[in-house]
């Protein structure tokens, strides 16, 4: 979906990059993007290099950076739509639609947009790495690159670090139960999500446009 | 609930094994970049060709120090060891005074290192973007220091 919004914006001066985490590489994110006839910038980001460069933990997450190389909003579950899948009770649905006017309106209207946030916020909403979790992304990485060698026993042994130094990151438990037969969003991160929200932490921050012009509140964002 | 339909299973056995130094004395990890080392010294902790140094994290060896941008740390004996008559920087002494983690494995021989702090205040004290460097699906090399100028949106998502 962020092709139409990008198509919608046609703006010179916006630039879309859309970074898929994915160890898997060309081969899982690849057919993807082509399906999206993207004319956005498309990166395959096999170490995570994104998430760890903004302290994000999960996916969709983003960060707007404005003309001056500042960032002006960070770290929110970035959804380009409210996606459903499967019908009647099984039916389940995450996403927001709030995200998409409010970055129109900051497209057009630069600093003055409403959703614009002064620096001292943005970085209060800069998400603070302990050492330990900036080390689990050093632990991923080799991780990764033991993968490449085909020594699966260290590379599991690296990944399996980085979820202990950084419990936080969703992306590594999820891109760790890729390898499993249950997958990504099976039994195990089922039970490892309630683990994690009913401890209290979170892996967006919450969507929070004041005066949102389509005045729906806070956006549901979340995994379900 | 939806089915485990991100599975790629046939991603755990892809790839042959074989030895990561094959021909290299070190691998080190950085940024995404996966630099090989031709010589390393002996002893504890990386001991690289100071020549190496540049290509690995950006900093310099200057008269004042060894340095990156503003940022110069005056050279020591812990910094620079002599062996045998050569001169390696260790690559490790520092990390540790900049306070950047890492990972080894020295069995294979490998350091992994996470991002240097120093790098980063601009983006943790002041919401600048971070250094970043990153490679499109065709080939481009993307920049946030190129995007100046622009508005940008860097959003992630995956397959899984």
């Amino acid at each position: 979906m962020w092709q139409r919004i990008y198509e919608d914006i046609n703006d010179p001066n916006f630039v879309l990059i859309c970074v898929a985490e994915d160890v898997g590489g060309e081969a899982v994110a690849g057919p993807i993007f082509d399906a999206a006839k993207p004319t956005y910038i498309q990166v395959i980001d096999e170490n995570h290099l994104v998430s760890s460069a903004f302290n994000f933990v999960n996916v969709p997450s983003a960060a707007w950076i404005d003309e001056d190389g500042r960032i002006v909003r960070i770290d929110e579950g970035t959804y380009s739509m409210i996606h459903t899948f499967g019908e009647g009770e099984e039916a389940i649905a995450f996403g927001n639609d709030v995200y998409e006017p409010a970055l129109k309106d900051w497209v057009l209207k630069g600093a003055d947009s409403q959703h614009v946030q002064p620096a001292e916020t943005v970085a209060g909403h800069i998400r603070q790495h302990s050492a330990d979790q900036q080390k689990a992304d050093a632990a991923f990485r080799l991780g990764n690159l033991f993968r490449r060698h085909g020594q699966n026993e260290k590379a599991d042994y690296y990944w399996q670090m980085a979820r202990d130094l950084n419990p936080d990151s969703v992306n590594f438990i999820r891109q760790n139960l890729t390898l499993t037969e249950e997958g990504s969003a099976g039994d195990q991160f089922r039970a490892m999500m309630g683990e994690y929200v009913s401890s209290g932490r979170d892996y967006y921050r919450p969507l929070d446009f004041k005066n949102n012009p389509l005045d729906v509140g806070p956006g549901a964002s979340k995994i379900e | 609930m939806a089915e485990a339909f991100m599975a790629y299973p046939e991603l755990r056995n892809p790839f042959k094994a074989s030895a990561v130094n094959a021909e290299s004395s070190a691998t080190v990890l950085y940024q995404g970049r996966t630099i090989k080392l031709d010589s390393t010294g002996e002893g504890e902790g990386l001991l690289i060709d100071p020549g190496d140094l540049q290509s690995i994290n950006g900093f310099e060896i200057k008269p004042e120090g060894v340095c990156y941008g503003d940022l110069c740390i005056p050279l020591d004996a812990a910094l620079m060891v002599e062996q045998a008559g050569r001169k390696w920087f260790s690559l490790t002494a520092l990390a540790a005074l900049l306070e950047q983690p890492f990972v080894a494995d020295l069995e294979a021989g490998v350091w992994s290192f996470a991002e240097i702090p120093a790098k980063r205040e601009n983006m943790m004290v002041s919401a600048m973007a971070p250094e970043l460097e990153l490679t499109d699906r065709e080939g481009q090399v993307v920049r946030m220091a190129d995007l100046k100028g622009k508005k940008a949106l860097i959003v992630t998502w995956s397959s899984w």
